[in-house]
């Protein structure tokens, strides 16, 4: 199986690509002029903020990248089209030849490309509306070869994709957007505009099941292009693939040979390297490090300062507790003190983690009860609460609601409390 | 000879000068169809030389449309560049849009809904595709003209009426706001009654902007030369007529200079590969219009996607619908290779060659290889006999270099034109070729339109 993506990536730019439209949410055809309407006699300019975004992207992805690029139209004949033609980037892009590493393997990046989104169809009923806020929006789209081979590794690509882009600066916030190539015997199956993860899963596994159940009849699989249909979770035939041919690509001569040396760019951060590094020597799996950094650069910044001075196991612990009560991001004076507390045996519930930001000082000791002790807290409790043993049958996850309680009441260490009552729970079952 | 914008400015009108002026255009267009537009209020800029825009340059709030019907009903809102700075001086006042071939699509002026006619005798070609432009300057004695070159469409017009074309180097004027024919390609310039009333158009409107990458040649020289080339390979083009009172002029000229032929090799088949590279882009842009955003617009927007194309694409005119065609064949992939990179390939070579030249000297030439024909006569051409006369105009465009024609001889009472060629950002020193030339040579007009 081979699999090829070509993922849409839209720029963080206060500005449209060719023109100097605001790209803030507005009301429909509000933020447009006679340059993203394509009106004629008038030109493209360039958005450089666009271009040193797209140049950190192509740069962190290892691409090869020349002093100068240019761009290419695209024509075909569509009613979000304005110009009847986009304007896009081929032999000419701004970045070629690069990869991404997933795992042991690198997926090879055939070119990076910086182009125009066109305007957006809103269907109501039988009308068909165009809203032109969303026409010359940049955009860079990353068109792999088709090196990935399993479901496992296109989900390894995105995730690290993102990662990737999340440290440039470019936040895909939204899902990620992405034309999808399968073919499972000889022919190429494209799947058009598929959004989020879970649907290019989807989508996956429906096109290979087909294309695999064609092979089986004896069936010859078609060059088309489809579509994925989100609500049946199916894909669904488009048309039938237009080749290169009829694109009749021709060189932009209004943007001409565009020079790029010497621009600016986001150098690039390749956690599951750094997360290698963290790992080394330390109490935690590379894995976990890099599940808790990828798209997080305050962890990251944390865990490399605070590495070394304590056990990586207490960084990640109040890193993580601290996160899971507050919005905001950790000052390290507070992960430190934290981590301190951690070390000391302390368990810290959501009270302390806040008493802790605010400065104040915490002391939160468990009861020290030994295990029959703790069994005789558990069965009076139980004795007095005889309905949660029947709701326990029903749903077993009632079992954490106990042992909150139980902790609680008797300050004990919501651990101690698991152990003793899985034992209990078992003879009752 | 003193400018025409100079005197005017300097003179005093009579009462409604403007408003007689108009009413005498307006009787002139009738029979010459120079304007589309004609601007009524052109004496409300105050004391101001009129100019005219060809159709393809957009005017803000006034009817632009290229010579074309896909266009009916465009009004633009903005102004182009060149139309801005001319507004912004102060000195000059807008009078109206002029004729052309439909988005420039002609070398005769008569692909247009009514061609404009010679202003030296009507039963004649006024030349294209800035047809109109050229016989509003040979007709209006206070006036200059913003035209527009792709493969010669100053050049061929000025020449045929009479008047000075100047296109100037590529990228030394702004197109923002010029309807494209091919980007590369495309060139706005100026049309005058002489060299100094050019001169002080293109200062005006010349510049970088930033609403045109393109546009970024600072520096203009005026740097003379001694020698003048004669292009041995497209001697043989020219007919006759044209080839005698060429050499006529050629021995005027060598009192001055020294005369020399050369042999460039590739000219011979710039027309191919223009048109070839003007046709690929030409196909790309007229894919916008598509009938529901500006111009022409179809009423029934309900029907599907692909028949609603076609049905407004069918009132392209004949020739830029075989453009079209032929540019999108010649970009497709199978053979893009065989004709659009041969042809950009003999582009990189002209440039190059004449860019070697033109360092020692000038290129000089007929402007047209036939004597002005009528517009009877051109109805018989082929497409390819017509791009053929494109010969002496279509190698500076291609290689984007400034050239410059002005009348030197009255053959039958129609004015004759020569073209001189110039190095990249050299563009004063053709105009100070023709100031010259103007010392010794008196400018004929049949009519004076506007006189004072």
């Amino acid at each position: 199986m081979k699999i090829g993506l070509e993922v849409h990536v839209a720029l963080p730019t206060k500005s449209k690509l060719f023109c100097p439209c605001s790209l803030d949410d507005a009301e429909p055809n509000t933020n447009i002029c006679p340059i993203c309407m394509g009106f004629p006699g008038s030109k493209p300019m360039l958005n450089e903020a666009a271009v040193e975004s797209a140049l950190s992207i192509a740069n962190a992805l290892h691409c090869r990248i020349n002093n100068s690029m240019s761009f290419v139209r695209k024509v075909y004949f569509y009613p979000d089209l304005p110009k009847c033609y986009q304007i896009t980037q081929m032999d000419g892009a701004i970045g070629s030849g690069g990869y991404l590493d997933i795992d042991e393997k690198k997926v090879m990046i055939r070119r990076v490309q910086v182009e125009e989104d066109p305007a957006q169809i809103v269907r109501e009923g039988l009308l068909t509306l165009l809203d032109f806020n969303r026409s010359g929006t940049p955009l860079v789209e990353i068109v792999t070869e088709p090196d990935i081979a399993s479901e496992e590794e296109l989900r390894a690509f995105i995730a690290n994709l993102r990662s990737i882009l999340y440290y440039i600066g470019v936040d895909i916030n939204k899902e990620i957007k992405a034309d999808l190539n399968v073919s499972c015997a000889e022919t190429r199956v494209e799947v058009k505009n598929v959004t989020g993860i879970k649907s290019l899963i989807a989508a996956l596994r429906y096109e290979v099941a087909r294309q695999n159940a064609l092979v089986k009849a004896g069936k010859e699989i078609a060059r088309e292009t489809r579509g994925y249909n989100e609500k049946k979770r199916i894909t669904e035939s488009l048309r039938e693939k237009e080749t290169e041919d009829e694109y009749g690509y021709m060189y932009e001569p209004d943007l001409t040979v565009f020079n790029i040396s010497g621009m600016r760019y986001v150098p690039p951060v390749y956690v599951s390297k750094i997360a290698e590094e963290l790992a080394k020597g330390s109490d935690m799996s590379p894995k976990t490090i890099k599940e808790m950094t990828m798209l997080d650069r305050n962890s990251l910044e944390l865990i490399t300062k605070l590495k070394g001075k304590y056990k990586m196991r207490s960084i990640i612990h109040a890193i993580q507790r601290y996160k899971k009560y507050n919005e905001d991001e950790p000052r390290q004076d507070t992960i430190e003190k934290m981590i301190s507390l951690i070390d000391a045996g302390k368990l810290l519930a959501g009270d302390a983690v806040h008493a802790i930001k605010a400065g104040r000082s915490v002391s939160i000791e468990y009861a020290r009860l030994n295990g029959p002790e703790i069994d005789r807290v558990i069965l009076e409790f139980l004795k007095a609460n005889p309905h949660v043993l029947s709701e326990y049958k029903k749903r077993s996850k009632t079992a954490n609601l106990i042992i909150d309680k139980i902790a609680k009441a008797h300050g004990l260490h919501p651990k101690e409390v698991a152990e003793r009552l899985a034992l209990i729970l078992k003879r009752h079952k | 000879m003193p400018s025409y914008i100079k005197e005017f400015l300097k003179a005093e009108k009579p009462e409604g000068y403007y408003e007689a002026l108009v009413e005498s255009l307006h009787k002139a267009n009738r029979e010459y169809n120079a304007f589309n537009v004609i601007d009524e209020n052109v004496g409300q800029s105050g004391n101001a030389m009129p100019f005219s825009t060809k159709s393809n340059i957009c005017v803000k709030g006034v009817e632009t449309t290229a010579g074309s019907k896909m266009l009916k009903g465009y009004i633009p809102p903005f102004n182009a560049t060149v139309v801005e700075r001319l507004l912004d001086s102060g000195r000059f006042a807008f009078i109206g849009e002029t004729n052309m071939d439909e988005f420039g699509f002609g070398t005769f002026g008569v692909n247009a809904a009514l061609p404009a006619r010679n202003a030296f005798d009507k039963n004649y070609v006024a030349g294209g595709s800035s047809s109109g432009a050229a016989v509003a300057t040979a007709m209006l004695k206070y006036h200059v003209a913003l035209a527009v070159s792709t493969g010669g469409s100053i050049s061929a017009p000025a020449a045929l009426n009479g008047v000075v074309g100047f296109t100037p180097t590529y990228g030394t004027v702004s197109r923002y706001g010029l309807i494209d024919y091919a980007n590369s390609l495309d060139k706005i310039g100026v049309m005058a009654r002489n060299s100094d009333d050019a001169r002080i158009v293109f200062d005006a409107m010349r510049g970088g902007d930033g609403k045109d990458l393109t546009c970024a040649v600072g520096n203009i020289g005026s740097k003379k030369k001694k020698k003048l080339f004669v292009i041995e390979e497209l001697d043989r083009y020219a007919d006759k007529t044209v080839r005698a009172n060429f050499s006529g002029l050629l021995d005027r000229l060598s009192a001055k200079y020294d005369i020399e032929t050369r042999n460039i090799g590739a000219l011979d088949v710039a027309v191919e590969a223009y048109y070839i590279l003007a046709m690929a882009e030409a196909s790309t842009n007229l894919a916008r219009y598509d009938g529901y955003k500006y111009g022409l617009q179809l009423k029934d927007l309900a029907t599907r996607y692909n028949e609603f194309f076609t049905e407004a694409r069918a009132n392209f005119g004949e020739e830029a619908k075989r453009r079209i065609l032929l540019g999108t064949f010649i970009r497709s992939e199978s053979v893009k290779a065989k004709y659009y990179t041969k042809a950009a390939r003999i582009r990189a070579i002209i440039i190059k060659r004449m860019g070697e030249l033109l360092k020692e000297g000038f290129i000089v030439s007929p402007a047209f290889p036939m004597q002005t024909p009528k517009i009877s006569e051109v109805e018989r051409l082929t497409p390819v006999q017509t791009y053929a006369t494109d010969i002496f105009t279509v190698p500076p465009n291609l290689g984007g270099f400034p050239h410059i024609t002005f009348p030197y001889h009255y053959q039958d009472g129609m004015p004759m034109g020569a073209q001189i060629i110039g190095e990249h950002a050299n563009d004063y020193a053709l105009i100070d070729f023709v100031g010259e030339w103007e010392g010794e040579f008196d400018y004929r007009y049949k009519h004076n339109i506007g006189s004072l």
